[in-house]
């Protein structure tokens, strides 16, 4: 009676198998082995992502057309089965009980293929190039302190009424508001940018429901999002037209989308623009002006004159000597390296120029009548694709400090941000410790420095976790 | 979640590595919190259920686990804290070295009030590494064994329930009404062990809220495994360069508490370190794949996990 089931079951599989196969092949399991049916007509496509899911790593799929097994083979699976147009392997599972895991957690958390959530972070928005609000009324709003004020209107039954966002890390503990009269209210520093938040009401979520701007939460609801503005743009004048509004390369040229307000002889608008390079014009009752008041422009390809702004912070670079040089041009990650761009000015002593960068961490290089050379007064570099730049963080947040090692030649650092590599920043050796700044996103951050071929955890820093080297990480949060 | 010791270690008095062995340890004094029904508001990282709970100053996020036993802390933030007991070496019960128990004072969940909790100290960087959100601890089922949770992952909320003299919840205190599933549990060594089956084949599951996936035992199941069809075979790597293999799959139906759950994904893996772990073997692990199916309330006391359909009640 076992034998008829077994060869009962086995008629059930091939069965199985065989409509499985005049699909794109399968995937399944059998008591003891995967079984793998690969369909000689399935596309490429089919058949890289039916090899990816069996776990079969670099296979060549134009091999196995051509009778090429051998990546297969390399990974343990036997072929068991040849027709004309399928080949079915077998794999054993035995690999399953090899070094079984001790926590659910130590296969799970870090397991993607069953993640209800999207790529990326929920809750925390992606840098846009610029935003303006959408209240359908106005209950948050920016104090002169310089705080941003959120008003919650009603709910004075509520016991406790909390304000939780992508600004405190989405702490439910933080962000207390106080009562007042008519609702609740709570103070937040915020530095321009866009942020999502919800209100906290006797410990349920809720979104802000006078705001119009939502983003998905990632978990079936949707998160308020507000632009903290940094940016006024103002025309004055024009006092009998009808309609103005502003478009640049910020948002597409899009000659409809930003309307000015008038408001007494000047129109303007408020909103959140993203550091860099902008060039923009007014479109006053059909026709398009450049600011009348920066002076500013750049002229387009079609020959349009554009006001330019630009946004992020004055980086002074010098380059001493070179007198006789005709040409010094700076290059970096913050022009793409285009070579003949910014230009240098010649001064007394060499080379100079203020020039406004986006918050960033950046190679660069200078230029000097077409020779690349990195900045002799500056010691901090970085290794990017085996080019060794000199290094400029712009509004750094974070500065890593090694005290002592007077005797070493060369320190780098290392890290989950710069994906550890041993080249990645050379520090600066100044006073009696080596140091360097950069500017860092919200988030943990493990870390080690390199001291003559050397890595070790910073001693200075208590938090650290141990690693596939039997060796420790230091971790760094960015809060 | 799971894995941790069972809790023995905790019975002996033991000060920064010198054990007085006739003296014992009293059990954790029972929380106290001026409520019926407390509402904390839950946060997520992937499938993990995030609550944000503070120790005396220092506040942060853990992860509500019933696969945890206890309180676990991170040792990456807590490795300073004094040794009431050394944990036995990697290996046999699954913690990572350097693992040592402690006890903490004054853990508040909002209004709820610990003023002493035992608790592990052990490497958690796995659950953080690649979440990007600071974990400080687990919250493992003996904070709530003289109360009832339910969870709300459709509206975010964690509702923590004191009980009356019977066991229940009182009525009016009932966020959900009219349960579509309710099944019994075995409460072993802290962990919730349910009753089920898996394409009709009787299975113990433990109910880990910390597992981000099901998983079920390859030897133990392997006659389920015929013609499952697999979603992918990956290999994970952890702390010390150690792998696994792992098989992703679908199984047809699940059936707990009489209930069947159909469209199931399961991890298959070996669960025999797991087991030594809850100190009990195990066919499976439900996880949040089968906990995302709908409300679900844990009653330690009553001993009885139900499960409701979201209907805006």
């Amino acid at each position: 009676m076992k034998k008829c089931r077994s060869v009962f079951f086995v008629f059930l599989l091939l069965g199985c198998i065989a409509a499985r196969a005049q699909k794109r092949g399968s995937l399944i399991l059998g008591k003891d082995h995967l079984v793998l049916v690969i369909d000689l007509h399935s596309s490429k496509n089919q058949l890289d992502s039916l090899l990816k899911a069996a776990g079969v790593n670099g296979a060549n799929t134009a091999a196995i057309y051509k009778g090429d097994y051998s990546t297969l083979k390399k990974d343990g699976w036997k072929l068991t089965r040849r027709l004309k147009t399928t080949l079915q392997f077998n794999r054993s599972l035995a690999a399953l009980n090899a070094n079984p895991p001790g926590q659910p957690y130590l296969i799970t958390s870090n397991f993607s293929g069953d993640k209800d959530t999207q790529a990326g972070e929920p809750g925390y928005p992606a840098d846009e190039p610029y935003g303006i609000n959408r209240f359908s009324a106005i209950t948050v709003r920016e104090l002169p302190s310089g705080a941003t004020r959120f008003f919650l209107p009603g709910y004075l039954g509520a016991k406790r009424v909390q304000l939780s966002g992508s600004f405190n890390r989405w702490s439910t503990l933080k962000g207390v508001m106080a009562k007042t009269d008519s609702g609740w209210v709570a103070d937040v520093k915020l530095t321009p940018g866009v942020y999502e938040y919800k209100y906290i009401i006797n410990g349920r979520w809720q979104h802000d429901k006078t705001n119009l701007l939502q983003h998905p939460d990632g978990f079936n609801d949707i998160n308020s999002v507000y632009y903290r503005y940094n940016r006024t743009f103002l025309l004055p004048g024009f006092a009998n037209a009808h309609k103005i509004t502003l478009a640049g390369s910020f948002n597409k040229w899009d000659a409809n989308g930003i309307v000015l307000q008038k408001k007494g002889s000047n129109w303007e608008t408020k909103l959140y623009l993203h550091d860099g390079m902008h060039t923009y014009r007014f479109l006053v009752d059909g026709k398009w002006i450049a600011d009348p008041n920066n002076p500013a422009t750049v002229k387009d390809a079609e020959g349009h004159i554009n006001s330019v702004i630009n946004l992020g912070e004055i980086v002074n670079f010098k380059l001493n000597g070179y007198s006789n040089a005709k040409k010094v041009y700076l290059a970096g990650g913050f022009n793409n390296w285009k070579p003949n761009e910014i230009s240098l000015k010649k001064t007394a002593t060499g080379w100079a120029l203020p020039l406004i960068i986006p918050a960033g961490n950046f190679g660069y290089k200078f230029i000097v009548d077409g020779q690349w050379i990195t900045d002799p007064l500056n010691p901090r570099h970085v290794s990017e694709g085996g080019e060794y730049n000199s290094f400029v963080a712009v509004k750094p947040n974070y500065t890593f400090a090694l005290k002592g090692y007077t005797n070493s030649k060369v320190i780098h650092i290392a890290g989950s941000f710069n994906n550890w590599d041993p080249d990645g920043f050379t520090m600066a050796h100044t006073g009696n410790e080596w140091t360097i700044s950069l500017c860092l996103k919200p988030g943990k951050y493990l870390y080690k420095y390199i001291i003559d071929g050397n890595w070790i955890a910073d001693p200075a820093n208590k938090l650290y976790e141990p690693n596939e080297y039997n060796s420790q990480n230091s971790v760094l949060w960015i809060e | 979640m799971a894995g941790w010791q069972k809790g023995e270690c905790s019975s002996l008095v033991s000060v920064n590595g010198i054990t007085f062995k006739n003296a014992v340890r009293s059990p954790d004094p029972d929380p106290s919190g001026d409520f019926n029904t407390l509402i904390v508001p839950i946060k997520r990282a992937g499938n993990l259920i995030i609550v944000e709970a503070q120790i005396d100053s220092v506040a942060g996020n853990f992860v509500l686990d019933t696969g945890a036993p206890y309180l676990v802390l991170n040792a990456t933030y807590f490795r300073d804290m004094p040794h009431i007991a050394e944990q036995e070496s990697a290996g046999l019960n699954g913690s990572a070295p350097g693992s040592f128990t402690t006890e903490v004072h004054n853990f508040n969940i909002l209004d709820l009030h610990y003023p002493r909790l035992t608790a592990d100290v052990t490497d958690l960087s796995a659950i953080e590494n690649g979440k990007n959100i600071k974990i400080l601890g687990l919250l493992g089922t003996r904070l709530f064994n003289k109360l009832a949770i339910t969870v709300d992952l459709f509206r975010n909320t964690l509702y923590i329930h004191k009980l009356n003299d019977d066991g229940e919840i009182p009525l009016a205190e009932k966020a959900f009404h009219d349960p579509w599933m309710v099944t019994p549990f075995k409460y072993m060594n802290d962990i919730i062990f349910i009753k089920g089956a898996a394409n009709n084949n009787t299975m113990w599951f433990a109910f880990d809220s910390g597992a981000e996936t099901n998983l079920m035992d390859y030897d133990r199941v392997r006659k389920l495994l015929p013609g499952m069809q697999v979603i992918s075979r990956t290999k994970t790597t952890g702390v010390g360069g150690s792998s696994s293999e792992v098989i992703y799959a679908r199984f047809d139906t699940l059936t707990i508490g009489g209930r069947r759950f159909i469209k199931n994904r399961v991890l298959l893996t070996n669960l025999d370190k797991m087991g030594k772990a809850y100190g009990h073997s195990v066919d499976g692990i439900l996880g949040y794949d089968f906990f995302i199916r709908g409300i679900f309330t844990i009653n330690f006391v009553k001993k009885e996990f139900e499960m409701y359909i979201y209907t805006n009640q």
